[in-house]
């Protein structure tokens, strides 16, 4: 394990090489996010995403891992994670064994312990392996907000000194040190302290335009035509009243759906045997069959056949689903 | 090859200070970064120069829409460095409403950041009216802080998931068991096993002292007193048309001395209720305190004078982030009552527990409520 820490780590270049490096891994970015991912590697600080489920949180360390030419690590929170599953577990089925293997060879207990808790023992869970890993890969701490507090404050010693302590082994410390994304859902509010340590984005619901552009880049042979409709009511939809508003993933699956169903344009009929795809609860179908889904494809179709001003429809779309 | 850089370095320190003054989460640390990704960015790309800060200096998705609307005046003068405007300071902008986000922020505006804070929901033209609470009897008191201190802490104490090590339970610490096993050389003489500790879950207590709840308010500041006594963390509100937090107030040992205190601080003490606008800025100012370990306790008549839906969509976010809900309702005691307030109807959809809280009587009940619902949940929890 090397003395220092080193930080000496490949880059992205700047936030326009960022933005290509994006779109050639298929995600479309804003400056926005471009700029906190280049912050993020230029100052080797960790970058905190919040924003609603669906919106590409993840992504953008999968993007970011393979733009850079790295590995992901990827540690995926839930509530009760506990330093075994999240760190180092000690392999006791090979101790076991080996405790078997060396019965009667005569050394002491002592050798013995020395022995079975001994690296070659140890399983590596993924922040440890981000640590030891032989080039900085990216580690993706995913929905930080499920775990307590006790696991943050944990986590948030980590970010700072870039090493951890196994009390048969020693302290090991990072020989590179990783990209890090935090992701959160906010179900909980994190610690100011570990606030701090990050850099910081939110992502919204994308625009109409930049929801356009994901759409006509991730579903193939998808017409322009169906595309604007598509993006057009997911504006709208977003301003339902719902319990879970649709996110990204949403807006694909449903794409995909209405492909797999041949359909150039949106009417009723189509929204509704494929409602499933947007909407996961009961009330939410409801609230999107009523009376207001005729008048916002209608407004959709009138956009689109006159031509008219692409910000009063959307504007149009976004009352009509306020009621 | 920066001329300015230097005055923008003052500014961005300024700026930085002036987040601070509006409640941003934002330090020298803060600040040093961004001037780290000024010198990263091209500055003469102005939406660069924002972005940069943008993501160095805020921290939570609340503190955005202070940024953009302090970066908008404050850096309004501010353009591409020109050299003979660099040692012209930008003035900030007295905001006007209009160019700005939120209320919040618009008040703001108007305040100097240097000035006296003011007590959170306090507005002049509220009615305001205290109360005496030397009325309290002493022997009364002591009897019911004990039993709802008994109450709070039944509230406050789940299974955990952390553990610890114990003589009998069911979970194997394979780490101890195998030390002991090498100890013994090769037979299991003994397994270690490892406990869950048990950990307290979060109170979050929001006590309505509106004229309707007058009647009872001298018995629920009780109850907001033991639970504050018996817990470390607990988090109390008082309200009425607006919101006050007095989990500081109620942390002095004298419940004299707290109450005292209280009917000084707390504004329109019994005035009338918006509860629905009350739960709602607990939402925006302390949602952060909800998660799965937090049980939220309110105590309120459910007489609603404001708009029914903001009560129900509040109740509903509530439910959602929070553990358990609890309403405590005092005139459930009262014989024929029947929850049909408006407010009362919109709300109990959203409630786990609805019990009365009008005397000693309906607390221990509410005490056998809770030891149900937490052995169930903690069976739950320790199935998976």
């Amino acid at each position: 394990m090397g003395e220092q820490a080193q930080v000496s780590r490949p880059t992205l270049g700047d936030v326009e090489q960022i933005l290509a490096a994006l779109a050639q891994e298929g995600y479309i970015a804003d400056r926005e996010i471009a700029t906190a991912i280049y912050l993020s590697i230029e100052l080797h600080k960790p970058l905190l995403v919040e924003g609603a489920a669906g919106v590409g949180k993840t992504e953008i360390a999968k993007v970011m891992a393979r733009a850079l030419g790295t590995d992901l690590i990827r540690l995926q929170c839930y509530e009760g994670l506990d330093v075994n599953t999240a760190l180092y577990e000690w392999n006791y089925q090979k101790q076991m064994l080996r405790i078997r293997l060396e019965e009667g060879s005569g050394r002491s207990p002592e050798e013995k312990e020395q022995t079975i808790f001994s690296e070659p023992f140890l399983l590596r869970r993924p922040l440890l392996q981000a640590i030891t890993h032989p080039k900085a890969p990216v580690l993706l701490v995913d929905e930080i907000d499920r775990v307590d507090e006790e696991f943050e404050a944990f986590l948030l010693e980590l970010l700072s000194d870039w090493q951890i302590t196994i009390p048969e082994i020693g302290t090991i410390r990072a020989q590179h040190v990783p990209y890090v994304v935090l992701t959160s859902n906010r179900t909980r509010e994190l610690s100011d302290a570990l606030r701090r340590r990050c850099l910081y984005l939110w992502i919204d619901y994308p625009s109409f335009e930049k929801e356009l552009a994901i759409v006509l880049r991730k579903v193939p042979g998808i017409s322009r035509q169906l595309a604007e409709q598509i993006a057009a009511f997911l504006h709208a939809v977003r301003a339902l009243d719902l319990q879970k508003v649709p996110g990204v993933a949403e807006t694909l699956d449903w794409s995909a759906a209405l492909m797999r169903l041949h359909r150039d344009h949106l009417d009723r009929e189509a929204v509704e045997r494929t409602l499933g795809c947007l909407f996961k609860h009961h009330e939410d179908q409801k609230v999107a069959r009523g009376p207001w889904l005729d008048r916002a494809l209608a407004v959709i179709a009138d956009a689109q056949r006159d031509g008219q001003s692409l910000q009063a429809a959307l504007d149009r779309l976004e009352r009509l689903a306020r009621g | 090859m920066r001329p300015e850089f230097g005055s923008l370095t003052e500014h961005v320190v300024e700026f930085s200070r002036r987040l601070r003054a509006h409640g941003v989460l934002c330090g020298p640390a803060e600040t040093a970064d961004a001037l780290r990704a000024l010198r990263a960015v091209n500055l003469l790309d102005r939406e660069a120069f924002r972005l940069a800060l943008r993501t160095t200096l805020p921290h939570r998705r609340e503190d955005l829409a202070v940024f953009d609307a302090l970066f908008e005046s404050y850096w309004r003068a501010w353009r591409a460095p020109e050299p003979q405007a660099e040692d012209t300071k930008p003035e900030p902008q007295a905001a006007e409403g209009a160019s700005l986000g939120s209320p919040s922020v618009r008040r703001w505006g108007r305040e100097d950041p240097e000035g006296e804070q003011e007590v959170p929901g306090y507005s002049p033209l509220e009615v305001l009216s205290r109360k005496d609470f030397s009325s309290f009897r002493e022997d009364e008191l002591d009897r019911i802080a004990r039993l709802v201190v008994a109450i709070a802490r039944r509230i406050a104490t789940r299974w955990s998931r952390r553990r610890r090590r114990a003589r009998r339970s069911h979970l194997l610490d394979m780490r101890r068991t195998l030390r002991l096993h090498l100890r013994w050389g090769g037979a299991f003489p003994e397994l270690a096993f490892q406990r869950r500790k048990i950990r307290k879950h979060r109170v979050v207590l929001l006590c309505d002292v509106s004229g309707s709840m007058d009647v009872y308010s001298r018995f629920l500041i009780q109850f907001v007193y033991a639970l504050q006594d018996a817990l470390g963390r607990v988090e109390s509100f008082v309200f009425s048309t607006s919101l006050t937090r007095v989990t500081e107030e109620l942390r002095s040992r004298s419940l004299r001395r707290a109450l005292d205190r209280l009917s000084q601080t707390v504004p329109n003490w019994s005035g009338g209720t918006k509860i629905g606008t009350s739960l709602r800025q607990f939402l925006d100012r302390y949602g952060g305190l909800l998660d799965r370990h937090t049980v939220v306790v309110i105590v309120s008549d459910g007489w609603d004078t404001g708009e029914v839906e903001v009560l129900r969509r509040a109740m509903q976010e509530i439910r959602a982030r929070a553990a358990r809900v609890i309403w405590l309702n005092p005139l459930l005691g009262s014989p024929g009552y029947q929850p049909l307030t408006r407010g009362m109807q919109a709300a109990l959809p959203y409630v786990h527990v609805f019990a009365s809280a009008h005397n000693a009587e309906s607390l221990r009940e509410l005490e056998q409520a809770l030891a149900q619902g937490r052995s169930r949940g903690s069976g739950r929890r320790e199935a998976r």
